[in-house]
């Protein structure tokens, strides 16, 4: 219930400075992506710089996580195929819709319709990694142990 | 109030911000900022019958984000228009490219195990290898893309 809460009052917070900082208007990213504005790269540099700053100096407290208890993992994962194919494909829509995931929502909250037809769109790519992911790993377990790579 | 909402907010100002954004959700709830995740989540929910995940919960978070800016600076868009898609391939162009893009970025997003908070803020911010090349290879394609995009059309 309050990890909820606290996702939810983060996600408020998250969209509306996405709102102010005009970041869910397609205007500002087209500006942004044909390199005549360096505001959307300013805010992306000063969030990772002070986070990443921030986080390397309380990393090595160890620090569990304030509602859970848990110990704080920083997930570091290596490189693969997947990560470029995926971001290639990734980048293509975002060049068409000049939005990514969190604008989508930010828009949609402001009564942007069009928002709605992207939003559909990501539903729609989103449930066919699911049934893709899903075939995949039932060809695996057809084709017997032997094949399955690790 | 609105007229200072009204302006595009100072990057030197909103960029902190969204830093507290980003280690708020890692030091309390003990997670990386993720929107892609969130969508996901509520896909899982609709056709597998998984339970809502805390992602979920932050997207509906940022969706009153944009809904409560609106409200206190007075500036819906209802009407506002997509002019770059809506002025190359018209009114009755839009959607089916919309919809074609976002499926792109929800396909994609999903291979590449997060999308521009995901790994270009969140996954950058703990220094993950993998985030690093996915945010270098979508800001490229996606720079490439939109002077492709407008040398072609």
């Amino acid at each position: 219930m309050r990890l909820r809460a606290a996702s939810f009052g983060f996600g408020i917070a998250f969209g509306f400075l996405l709102a102010w900082t005009q970041l869910a208007e397609p205007r500002v990213i087209r500006q942004m992506l044909l390199l005549q504005s360096a505001y959307a790269y300013l805010i992306m540099a000063s969030v990772v710089g002070i986070s990443f700053v921030v986080i390397r100096g309380i990393g090595r407290l160890r620090l569990r996580a304030a509602l859970t208890g848990m110990p704080i993992v920083l997930e570091r994962a290596r490189p693969a195929r997947r990560h470029i194919v995926g971001s290639v494909l990734f980048g293509l829509g975002w060049s068409v819709t000049l939005a990514c995931p969190g604008p989508i929502a930010v828009q949609i909250g402001q009564g942007f319709f069009w928002g709605v037809c992207t939003l559909a769109g990501v539903f729609v790519g989103i449930r066919a990694y699911i049934w893709n992911e899903q075939r995949s790993a039932r060809e695996s377990v057809e084709a017997g142990p032997a094949t399955v790579s690790a | 109030v609105r007229e200072y909402l009204l302006d595009q907010a100072p990057w030197y100002v909103a960029g902190p911000l969204m830093a507290l954004v980003v280690l708020g959700l890692l030091l309390t709830v003990g997670e990386r900022i993720g929107v892609v995740g969130g969508f996901s989540s509520v896909v899982e929910r609709a056709t597998l019958g998984r339970p809502l995940g805390w992602k979920a919960w932050f997207v509906g978070g940022v969706l009153v984000g944009g809904l409560l800016f609106s409200l206190l600076a007075g500036h819906w868009r209802v009407h506002e228009q997509y002019f770059w898609l809506q002025h190359r391939f018209g009114a009755a162009g839009v959607a089916p490219l919309l919809v074609l893009g976002g499926g792109l970025i929800g396909y994609g997003a999903k291979s590449a195990q997060g999308c521009t908070s995901g790994n270009g803020l969140g996954g950058c911010s703990v220094g993950s290898p993998a985030s690093f090349v996915a945010t270098a290879t979508f800001m490229a394609t996606a720079v490439g893309s939109a002077f492709l995009w407008r040398w072609i059309f």
